[in-house]
């Protein structure tokens, strides 16, 4: 079986996401791309008068052409062809990329005339593997790639190339030499049993264990902030009917996300918007409002209002003019004083008449931030705003670190490590044998290793590039 | 050369016809020996003198850390060099007490010549073994694309055919002793050394390298005042190394002999340092490359120079004599400085050296020219196993040893070979660590170079490697039987103290407080009991009352395991890891050269190691995870194509 032949076999994908949209790009590469390109694509003008095909196009350059089904001649879409030539290509072999008309109909069509011509589908990631094993990229800087594309904040991007150029590595590793000095330490004991002239340094090894689930410590609370930015922070409006949720929400997306009305219950089931504030992906949730209510699907939304408030990372309890202090006081019994704050709306109608009782009501529940607003108006929105980023600076607790851990498995992988460590700990402090410390020891290398990329697993590989998409 | 050449030679005459045959009777040879007769083939066994067979030219114990667990390994594949150390034991241990099981390791000091003729005793006894004293001069082979071994040729003209040959040549292929300036042309111990084999492997293409290794001196313990040492005595709770004997109450001997241990003192470092010039090893004369891991004194105290002192232990070489060997104190300074370095330190000023220290020089295979079954990728039905393969130590010759003899067998028998891999023994980590990294230096076995070490534990040898000995056909119907009955009784006894509750009461306070641990508030069983640190199985006897008598073999076992298991998972799940990676083939005729994502240098050790797996891929120095995790991308890929085959022919 000649490997490298078969390894090359062109493939293609649409690299845009599915659906309508205004253009469309389709990625065809491995060796033989440009057979199957001047099977099915007819240049009607490049650069040059005298390129009439494809594969006569030279690298990096593009021409305007027909694309059609070489079956029956028909005319598919009028395109844009850029030719890359290998090694110059995102994969490293040779390479197409085709421009089309974004209709859904277009792009399948496509596809389907290449396949027909000898391409055959791509997998998974395959392009971004491609390029990985032509050398084009590393392992880490193809997780990084990932974390790049899904981006959707300017902060998550800056945390993605912090990550792609090493910070965080360079602080895993020297947690990794503190770890290998301990795993020396414990070889020393174990292997020249005979010699008592070498001494039994357990609390080294202990002290080695503290300071670096300490260290990783630190790094595992920033996720608090990192999984913000690659989650979105999750924030919900609540209040009782008719206290300007609607409106808020309306403020923040810049135009009638949801219908507003002076007639309270409006809202009856919770309503979603992705925005952007300070910086911060965020999905702001606007909820029925909280009352006792005889309507069934009223009462749906009101208990939908409750666990979007339970799964929150901060809540708004919005408090309009004419709500007293009993309202207030039984709505707020379930809150997180810790994520909820409460906004006095509608200021533009004037001042609640109950507000010092209501401010008193909440410092005795540990409530301590709040803010009068006018959404209708503008007026105060900026606070709105600097509470969003105070909770998102405040996740994770103060952070002694400047680098910050936006993805799960990283997360994950740092949990366990520090979990291990605390138990080789116990293992040496108890007694119970360095033997353990050591092979738990190593077992937490093997954790912080899959992020420094010194762990090799094949799962490790899988997940990765599990994470692209078709066309990546 | 081949046969027919050999025979054309003056006065070359044929000697015999044989399966296997097996060049060097020492630990490696006679295991080796021992496996391929007891697999019913027909085998010789070639020593340059048969009053050495088995030898124990230099430390007069076998066992200690983690050459106690290859030790336990060996008896369980159904090897011979346990059974014979517990027949010639004078003292026994087990080191690394303090620092947890998985660690625990046998040491005994050995009756050197009991040792040495018990085992000739015991090969003589095997129905399909001939033992010759011969000097082995070349390897025949035949064959046009690769060759083949078709048998040896001695000094002395005598023809053998082979089907298979196990060379065990230890340090005596081309070797010299060398003493200060003064270098002989002798083997270790004085014996001859072995002549013209070296050139005849390098002929067929073999890469040799050449190593160094020493001995320290042995003194007259007549002359010795023991009243200023420190002495060590043995321990009799300590299992016998071998499992059968464990099984059949066979026990370590009760009356053991003691070692003694002292420190050099300030005139011995004196001595050394205003002698180093004539150090065969610093002046040049020396050339080969020495152990790390058991330097020669003069060596400690270059590298450590800070150290003013190092620790020497003095034990005795038999029952029968009063030669005491000097550990720790390995020399190739001159003789005469020898004898002064000797009497500097406390009760030896008197000391007479019986036979002095010597380093030693000698030709050995690169093991990387090695599959992991220990035959030759150059030469087929070559096998290699010991200090030729680059290792130091008894334990270690003879764990290949028997590797080398089974698959030796096996290849005769035309059945699959046997390999060893990290995660199920300690003989498996040392293969896989010289045939996959290779070696700079004499490998010294570790426990730190075994990754699953928790689970490879010196009394559970036997769970992992009795039945692949059975399989093998080197464990009888009998012993296999008491071996199920073992695991059988283990299973049952882990099960009753899992299933055995037992209530806070009074006897078990006072229990408890009394190793400083606490009573637990409510009913407990005794697995969970057991899994305190403080709390072993015999401490828990006087509450466990439906306990019945069983065994130490067994109980031990239990007890670790149950102590251990938390973390045995943890270590199992990471063997998962690792096998998937063991289980990754790489195709036979795979060109690195062609995947540019792999650095120039990993492409360059691929093609020169060509690994069986990725695991073995990751394991070779100069290939980075990087690599390997392209490796991964690149077989996966492979792997994909061949299902859409599948699917294309179906």
């Amino acid at each position: 079986m000649d490997l490298s032949e078969l390894d090359n076999r062109p493939f293609c994908a649409c690299s845009t996401p599915s659906g309508t949209a205004g253009i469309g790009v389709i990625r065809l590469s491995g060796d033989g791309s440009s057979v199957i390109a001047d099977k099915c694509i007819k240049v009607l003008r490049a650069y040059d008068e005298k390129i009439s095909s494809c594969s006569e196009m030279p690298g990096y350059t593009a021409c305007y052409a027909q694309f059609k089904d070489p079956a029956d001649g028909r005319i598919i879409d009028n395109v844009i062809v850029t030719h890359f030539v290998a090694p110059h290509s995102y994969t490293g072999d040779e390479m197409f990329e085709i421009s089309c008309h974004g209709g859904s109909a277009v792009k399948q069509e496509i596809l389907r005339v290449l396949e027909r011509a000898g391409a055959r589908p791509a997998g998974r990631g395959e392009f971004t593997k491609r390029a990985f094993i032509n050398g084009k990229l590393d392992l880490a800087e193809a997780e990084a790639v990932m974390d790049i594309i899904n981006a959707d904040s300017v902060r998550a991007l800056d945390a993605a190339n912090s990550q792609m150029h090493g910070e965080l590595s360079s602080r895993l590793v020297s947690i990794e030499q503190d770890l290998y000095e301990a795993l020396a330490l414990i070889e020393m004991i174990v292997e020249f049993p005979e010699h008592d002239d070498t001494p039994e340094n357990t609390d080294k090894i202990t002290d080695i264990c503290k300071k670096a689930v300490s260290d990783l410590d630190g790094l595992i609370r920033s996720y608090a902030k990192g999984k913000m930015l690659t989650e979105r922070m999750k924030i919900v409006l609540c209040g009782k009917p008719n206290s300007g949720k609607s409106t808020l929400l309306n403020a923040i997306a810049g135009f009638d996300r949801a219908i507003v009305t002076d007639t309270p219950g409006t809202t009856r089931d919770t309503l979603e918007l992705q925005a952007d504030i300070a910086s911060v992906p965020v999905t702001v949730v606007d909820t029925a409002g909280l009352r006792d209510t005889s309507d069934e699907i009223e009462e749906m939304g009101i208990r939908r209002a409750v666990t979007a408030v339970s799964e929150a990372d901060l809540v708004f309890y919005l408090i309009a003019p004419d709500e007293d202090i009993s309202s207030v006081e039984e709505n707020l019994v379930n809150m997180d004083p810790n994520k909820t704050k409460v906004v006095f709306t509608k200021s533009d109608e004037g001042d609640n008449p109950h507000k010092d009782e209501i401010v008193k009501l909440l410092s005795e529940r540990g409530i301590s931030d709040r803010i009068e607003i006018s959404a209708k108006s503008g007026f105060n929105m900026d606070l709105f705003e600097k509470e969003v980023e105070k909770t998102y600076e405040a996740a994770g607790g103060l952070l002694s670190e400047d680098i910050m851990i936006i993805s799960k498995r990283h997360s994950d992988a740092l949990v366990s490590a520090s979990d291990k460590l605390i138990s080789a700990e116990n293992a040496v402090e108890s007694g119970l044998g360095v033997d353990i410390a050591s092979s738990v020891i190593r077992s937490a290398l093997d954790d912080i290793g899959a992020i420094t990329g010194k762990t090799v697993s094949a799962e490790l590989a899988d997940t990765i590039f599990s994470r692209f998409c078709i066309g990546k | 050369m081949n046969i027919k050449e050999a025979l054309s030679i003056e006065n070359a005459y044929m000697a015999g016809d044989y399966d296997v045959a097996v060049v060097g009777a020492g630990h490696a040879g006679c295991e080796a020996a021992a496996a391929c007769a007891s697999l019913g083939l027909k085998t010789v066994l070639f020593t340059l003198h048969l009053d050495s067979l088995a030898n124990l030219p230099c430390n007069p114990s076998i066992g200690g850390t983690a050459k106690g667990q290859l030790v336990r390994e060996i008896d369980a594949l159904g090897g011979v060099m346990g059974k014979i150390a517990d027949k010639c034991c004078i003292q026994m241990r087990m080191l690394n007490r303090s620092k947890g099981h998985a660690v625990y390791s046998p040491r005994a000091q050995m009756d050197r010549s009991r040792y040495s003729a018990t085992m000739k005793a015991y090969l003589e006894t095997l129905e399909n073994l001939d033992i010759r004293q011969a000097h082995i001069t070349d390897l025949l082979t035949d064959g046009e694309d690769k060759l083949s071994v078709t048998g040896v040729l001695t000094e002395s003209r005598a023809v053998y055919s082979a089907l298979a040959v196990v060379i065990c040549s230890g340090t005596y292929m081309e070797s010299r002793t060398i003493r200060g300036e003064v270098v002989c042309l002798t083997g270790p111990d004085g014996l001859p050394r072995s002549i013209g084999l070296s050139a005849s492997l390098a002929s067929a293409g073999i890469p040799i390298l050449r190593f160094k290794t020493g001995t320290p001196v042995r003194v007259n313990s007549n002359k010795i005042d023991f009243s200023v040492m420190t002495r060590q005595d043995g321990e009799t709770d300590v299992p016998p190394f071998s499992f059968d004997n464990e099984m059949n109450g066979i026990g370590v001997p009760q009356d053991q002999v003691p070692c003694w241990s002292v420190w050099t003192t300030p005139d011995t470092k004196e001595i050394i340092s205003s002698n180093m010039d004539r150090s065969p090893l610093y002046s040049g004369v020396i050339t080969g490359i020495g152990p790390r891991y058991c330097p020669s004194i003069e060596d400690k105290f270059m590298r450590f120079k800070d150290k003013e002192r190092h620790q020497i232990f003095v034990e005795p070489m038999g029952r029968e004599t009063s030669e005491m060997y000097l550990q720790g104190f390995s020399t190739s300074l001159p003789e005469e400085v020898q004898i002064k370095m000797v009497r500097s330190l406390p009760g030896l000023d008197k000391a007479v050296i019986q036979r002095s220290a010597y380093a030693i020089e000698y030709d050995l295979v690169d093991p990387v020219s090695l599959l992991p079954t220990l035959e030759s990728k150059i030469v087929g039905g070559l096998y290699t196993a010991g200090q030729i393969n680059g290792s130091s130590g008894y334990e270690e010759a003879a764990a290949q040893g028997i590797i080398a003899g089974i698959n030796a067998g096996l290849k005769v028998k035309g059945e699959e070979q046997v390999v060893l891999d990290r995660s199920q023994a300690y003989i498996g980590v040392l293969i896989d660590d010289l045939v996959t990294k290779g070696t700079s230096e004499p490998y010294r076995m570790m426990t730190s170079r075994a990754e699953y070490r928790l689970f490879l534990r010196q009394d559970n040898a036997d769970m992992r490697l009795t039945p692949i000995g059975r399989k093998v056909g080197l464990i009888s119907e009998e012993r296999y039987r008491r071996f199920i009955a073992k695991k059988e009784s283990v299973e049952k006894e882990t099960q009753r103290l899992r299933d055995t509750y037992i209530a806070p009461t009074d006897e078990l306070k006072v229990i408890l407080e009394s190793v400083g641990t606490t009573l637990p508030p409510s009913g407990i069983s005794l697995a969970e009991l057991l899994k305190r640190p403080q709390v072993t199985y015999e401490l828990i006897a006087p509450v466990d009352k439906k306990r019945e008598p069983l065994p130490m073999a067994v109980t031990k076992e239990v007890e670790t395991d149950l102590k251990y298991e938390g973390y045995l998972k943890l270590e199992k799940e990471k063997i998962e890891k690792f096998s998937e990676l063991e289980r990754r083939l790489l195709p036979e005729d795979t060109d690195y050269e062609k995947i540019s994502g792999l650095r120039l240098e990993a492409r360059q050790k691929l093609n020169a190691v060509r690994p069986l797996n990725i695991g073995q891929a990751s394991r070779i120095s100069g290939v980075s995870p990087a690599d390997i995790s392209v490796l991964l991308v690149y077989t996966e890929m492979l792997k994909r194509k061949d299902k859409e085959e599948d699917n294309d022919n179906a």
